[in-house]
């Protein structure tokens, strides 16, 4: 299952690379902006579906595998479950955030809102993960079985 | 003039109703099971309406803090953070909806519900 | 202190065994077996310990983050949500251990870590459902229960178990989403979904929104009435808990469906309280709905000639029963309803292992080849009767005792027709549970030459039944104990 358009190849080499670099801005500035994990992690996932639609599903998997797609679906909420217990370790309940500790920073810049960036990072790798994930599911259902 | 006045100021209220219950009438109605996953999917759209237009304010700013803008009403930031997880859930409903439709799809050979049941009715007469 | 942490812990424990699962498949699957072990055995130790300590001191209020409850996500562990989930992971354990031994009743090999994934999602979702005090929450967690539920459902490949699954997806959607109308109605009324503040605030809503409660009340009443199988709505429940493997049947049809009756309750005696309901006379529709089920469930369930089928359709009659009790909409009706939804989860989690025992070995579901099976497989078919018996209702089993409750409670409502519709209901119980009794122990001709053969079956599957049935037997010699904390349960609800 791939296309064999030369200006579809192209343009998708192109737009690839910004088309990351946006989901992760998005998903950095979730705390400042509208926008954050589920957002940026949608539109990163978007980008690895296209990829494996123009491409193809076996170099689709090279870049992104399998393994490593189980590894940070798991990983993603790990990290949130981890840095929701340090809130609790640090004499909060769980997902506590400034009264924990987290530094609170200046409003409006990027290290600010104790560590919902940090959750913002968790939410978007398990997103993005998930994306390429379902997408993969329901193209293996149709291939074999 | 006071209906119409009512009907307008309720406008978001009367859509939402509105889209959740063409979504009904399709899950309900149709026995194509894509058609019925997209009414699912309408009917969810209704309400999500409902629940963020609840917490509109009028002229309300994104609820995001400026500090070089004091005193700017925001809309109520709950029910969108709220649907926010919605919409995620009926995502994976839809996904997971779906790929049962190709399973069904691979052994049965239709994605029709009226012909499936026909089928297992035939097979049911069969075992006898 | 430590305590108030426990229930957050015991959803994280849940949540971070499905997830290591994955990551241990290149492992022996020993080790997962294993691992979650011990993780039930951890919660358990800590919901018991939960049970004593909010019976004996205060009910735990714990906010997520540290938020205002108006915003927050709030855990609210009170003698009604310990005693449940308690209820719930032993029960779980129990159905746990026999599946360790029972791993390939329809699941391929490599569809056992999966498995295992959806059955600690599900545990931890059913923890959450209980241990929420907030309306929207509950929701997420009701969506996370059906998702995994009906991906139990179509684990096993076989061609009748998807289309089941399909209907269940599309049945229980329409359940949420009603569901999640009502709590945007409500929020519209009230501005809140904390369970607590709205119950508090609801009064006052009542009088300057009634339209508003009402349509709420009503959308969430069809909802969970889907997802829990009342009588109207149950049609997809015997399709899907038929097709399933036994052991996701036991847990579908033992605990999942009586958590949402569960969250009912809350929903009918927190959120809103007993005088709106009288006020609307949902005393009268809750009680004929009831009634109505109870009859119809019996009347499908005799007709049925797979075992699986007639259990599920049991299941409609035996939610009828549960709901009569609160439709009474009293302190001994909620009481007798507690105790029903707990002897029923033992019978019927014994019925379908036990069953699912004998498809296994002798590989049909037909209830007129059970002739002659109490010799081949004694134990296996003495736990069925005991528990087929308790759904009939003799004396020395805990079904006794719950109908004995359920039948008091009636009198003291003067509901004299439902008691007469209880006695029927029973009469049919006994019309499709005997003829199999009798014919698996009388019956003996067609299998007289292999009356030597014993069970095959490994101990990971005979100590689990044999537990439930003791179990069954020794609630109904002394509930007294389990009664207390019914009562301090049910003061939770109605003061």
């Amino acid at each position: 299952m791939t296309m064999n358009d030369i200006i579809v190849k192209t343009i998708t080499r192109i737009v690839l690379p910004f088309a990351q670099l946006y989901g992760v801005f998005v998903i950095l500035n979730g705390h400042i902006s509208p926008g954050g994990g589920f957002a940026g992690g949608a539109i990163l996932g978007t980008t690895l579906i296209l990829y494996t639609l123009v491409f193809g599903r076996k170099k689709g998997s090279k870049k992104f595998s399998h393994r490593a797609s189980e590894i940070a679906e798991s990983g993603g909420i790990m990290l949130f479950i981890l840095i929701g217990l340090i809130g609790l370790m640090l004499g909060g309940s769980f997902l506590t955030n400034l009264d924990a500790g987290f530094p609170a920073g200046e409003l409006g810049s990027i290290l600010s809102g104790g560590m919902i960036p940090l959750l913002m990072i968790a939410i978007g790798i398990k997103v993005t993960s998930t994306m390429i994930n379902l997408f993969n599911l329901l193209i293996d259902e149709g291939v074999h079985s | 003039m006071t209906i119409l006045q009512d009907v307008v100021d309720n406008i978001n209220y009367i859509g939402a109703i509105a889209v959740f219950l063409i979504g009904l009438r399709i899950v309900v109605v149709h026995s194509n099971m894509i058609k019925r996953i997209m009414g699912l999917n309408i009917m969810g759209t209704g309400v999500f309406l409902f629940f963020v237009s609840i917490g509109n304010v009028t002229g309300g700013m994104a609820p995001i803090v400026d500090p070089n803008a004091p005193g700017v009403t925001y809309i109520n930031p709950l029910p969108s953070v709220m649907i926010l997880t919605g919409i995620v859930v009926v995502v994976s409903v839809t996904v997971y909806s779906l790929s049962l439709v190709i399973r069904i799809f691979e052994t049965y050979g239709t994605i029709d519900q009226e012909e499936l049941s026909q089928m297992a009715r035939r097979n049911h007469h069969n075992d006898r | 202190m430590i305590v108030e942490h426990l229930p957050i812990l015991n959803l994280i424990l849940f949540m971070s065994m499905a997830l290591v699962i994955p990551l241990l498949r290149r492992q022996p699957f020993k080790i997962t077996l294993i691992l979650g072990f011990i993780v039930l055995g951890l919660v358990s130790v800590s919901s018991i310990y939960l049970l004593y300590h909010v019976n004996q001191f205060d009910a735990i209020h714990y906010t997520l983050g540290g938020h205002d409850t108006r915003f927050g996500i709030e855990l609210l562990v009170d003698p009604f949500s310990a005693l449940f989930t308690t209820i719930i992971v032993l029960l779980a354990s129990i159905i746990y251990v026999y599946s360790s031994g029972d791993r390939t009743e329809g699941i391929e090999p490599n569809e056992y870590g999966r498995y295992y994934v959806l059955l600690f999602v599900l545990l931890m979702s059913l923890f959450g459902v209980l241990y929420t005090n907030d309306l929207f929450n509950t929701y997420v967690f009701i969506e996370i229960l059906s998702i995994t539920t009906c991906a139990l459902i179509s684990i096993k490949r076989k061609r009748e178990a998807y289309s089941s699954a399909f209907r269940y997806v599309m049945m229980n959607e329409l359940g949420s989403l009603s569901y999640l109308f009502g709590v945007a109605l409500l929020y519209m009324a009230t501005g809140i979904t904390n369970i607590s503040l709205i119950g508090q605030a609801l009064q006052t809503a009542y009088e300057t929104y009634p339209f508003n409660v009402v349509i709420a009340l009503t959308f969430m009443m069809i909802g969970l009435g889907i997802k829990a199988a009342i009588f109207p709505f149950h049609v997809w429940l015997p399709d899907a808990h038929s097709s399933a493997p036994s052991t996701s049947s036991s847990l579908l049809s033992a605990i999942v469906i009586k958590v949402y009756v569960l969250v009912l309750i809350k929903i009918l005696f927190r959120v809103f309280n007993v005088e709106i309901l009288l006020d609307l006379n949902m005393r009268t529709v809750l009680l004929v709905v009831a009634g109505i089920g109870m009859i119809m469930g019996s009347v499908f369930a005799i007709a049925q000639q797979d075992v699986k089928r007639m259990l599920g359709y049991s299941s409609v009659a035996q939610i009828g029963y549960i709901l009569l009790g609160i439709g009474l909409l009293s302190w001994e009706g909620l009481r007798a309803s507690f105790f029903h939804i707990l002897s029923h989860g033992l019978m019927k989690t014994a019925l379908f292992l036990s069953a699912g025992e004998i498809i296994y070995y002798k590989r049909t579901r037909r209830v007129n080849d059970f002739d002659g099976i109490g010799f081949i497989m004694p134990v296996a078919m003495s736990v069925f009767s005991i528990a087929a018996l308790g759904m009939i209702g003799l004396p020395f089993t805990s079904g006794f005792i719950s109908k004995l409750y359920l039948g008091t409670a009636l009198l003291d409502g003067r509901q004299v027709v439902f008691l007469g519709v209880l006695i029927v209901s029973s009469l049919l119980n006994v019309m499709y549970y005997l003829p199999i009794i009798i014919l698996a122990f009388l019956k003996n001709e067609k299998y007289q030459y292999r009356l030597t053969s014993i069970e095959r079956a490994p101990s990971t599957m005979i100590g689990p039944l044999v537990l439930l049935g003791l179990l069954i037997v020794l609630l109904g010699v002394m509930p007294q104990p389990i009664m207390q904390l019914i009562d301090a349960a049910v003061h939770t609800l109605i003061p």
